[in-house]
C-alpha cells in the first residue's frame, strides 16, 4: 500500500534524518523517536503550551477573545469532573483536563490530510491508560493510607483470596478496554478513510466518514475521560 | 448543558463501555491462566480456574454498574 504523505516525516527527511514510514522496521532509536506518533505527539504538546502561554499572557478579570473561550471549556470540564468525583476529587483536575485536550486534540490532527493522530496508534493510548490506572492507587493509598487493600477485599472474609485476584484481573481490564477503545476507534476511522480513498477515487467521498470522524473523536475523548474520573472517584469512596 | 441531557450523555458513555469490559476480562483471565500453567506445567487446571474467574471479573463489573444505578 501507497504510505500516506506526512508533513513533519518529509521535513525530517529534507533536513537528512533518518525516517522509516514503518515501526516495524526501525531498529535505532534515532529512527524509532521519528516514527509520526513520537513526532506528532511532541508538535501537539508544544502546540498546546504555547497556546496556553499565548493565552495567559495578559489575564483580565474581564475575560476577552481566547480567555474568554479557555475559560468556559475549562471550567465545563471541571465542573462536570467534579460532579463525578465529588468535592474532595477537584485538585485531581490538572490531570484530567490535560487528558481532555490532548486526546481530543490528537483526535482531531488525524483529521487534516497530511497530518497523523498519534491516538492511532496502541502505543499513546497504553500511556494515558496506565497513568490513569497508576494514578487511581497512588491517590487510593494517599487517602485511605493501608486501608485501601479493604477495596480489594470484598464483604465476606473467606472469599478474599478469590475477590482478590478477581479485582486485579479487573483492574488489568480497565487498562486495556481504556486504551484499546480509543485506539480502535480512531484507528478504524483512519483505516476506513484510506479504504474508500482507495476504491472510492480521491475527490470527496471520504467526506462522510470525516463527518462521523469529528463525531467519534469528540465521544471518544468524552468517554476516556469520564471514565477516568469513574475510577478516581471510585478510589476515593470508601470500601463497601 | 441541561441536567437530564447531561445525565443521559453519561448514561450511554458507561453503557457502551460494559461489552468490552466483559470481553476482556475474560480474556484476560484466560491469558493469566495460559502463563501460570505454562509456568507451573499444570495444564490444564490453572487454565480452566482462571478462566472462570475472569468470567467473574467482567460481570462483577457489570453487576456493580447495575446496582449503583439500581441505586440512583
Amino acid at each position: 500500500m501507497e504510505h500516506p504523505i506526512i508533513f513533519l516525516n518529509l521535513l525530517f527527511e529534507k533536513l537528512g534524518l533518518p525516517i522509516v514510514h514503518d515501526f516495524t522496521h526501525a531498529h535505532t532509536f534515532l529512527e524509532k523517536i521519528l516514527l509520526p506518533y513520537v513526532t506528532y505527539t511532541w508538535l501537539i504538546m508544544i502546540s498546546l503550551v504555547i497556546l496556553v502561554k499565548l493565552t495567559v499572557r495578559r489575564i483580565e478579570l474581564v475575560p476577552r477573545g481566547g480567555q474568554n473561550v479557555f475559560e468556559v471549556v475549562i471550567s465545563a470540564i471541571e465542573e462536570f469532573m467534579v460532579g463525578v468525583t465529588g468535592e474532595e476529587g477537584r485538585y485531581l483536575f490538572p490531570l484530567i483536563g490535560t487528558l481532555a485536550f490532548f486526546i481530543l486534540i490528537s483526535n482531531y490532527m488525524g483529521m487534516i490530510p497530511g497530518f497523523f493522530g498519534p491516538t492511532a496508534n496502541v502505543n499513546t493510548t497504553a500511556a494515558c491508560a496506565i497513568i490513569v490506572v497508576v494514578y487511581t492507587h497512588v491517590i487510593g493509598v494517599k487517602f485511605h493510607g493501608l486501608k485501601y487493600i479493604k477495596h480489594f477485599m470484598g464483604p465476606i472474609w473467606w472469599l478474599s483470596p478469590l475477590i482478590f485476584v478477581v479485582e486485579v484481573i479487573g483492574h488489568i481490564a480497565r487498562i486495556l478496554s481504556l486504551s484499546i477503545r480509543l485506539f480502535g476507534n480512531i484507528f478504524g476511522e483512519e483505516l476506513v478513510l484510506a479504504i474508500l480513498m482507495v476504491l472510492a477515487g480521491l475527490y470527496l467521498a471520504p467526506l462522510p466518514i470525516m463527518f462521523l470522524g469529528l463525531f467519534t473523536g469528540g465521544v471518544q475523548a468524552f468517554i476516556f475521560v469520564l471514565l477516568s474520573s469513574m475510577y478516581f472517584a471510585g478510589a476515593l469512596e470508601h470500601a463497601h | 448543558m441541561k441536567e437530564d441531557t447531561r445525565k443521559a450523555l453519561k448514561l450511554a458513555g458507561l453503557a457502551s463501555t460494559l461489552g468490552l469490559t466483559i470481553v476482556i476480562a475474560t480474556f484476560i483471565g484466560l491469558a493469566l491462566g495460559l502463563w501460570l500453567d505454562r509456568v507451573f506445567d499444570t495444564s490444564p487446571w490453572l487454565t480452566v480456574i482462571f478462566l472462570i474467574l475472569g468470567i467473574i471479573a467482567g460481570f462483577r463489573n457489570f453487576y456493580r454498574f447495575m446496582s449503583k444505578r439500581a441505586k440512583e
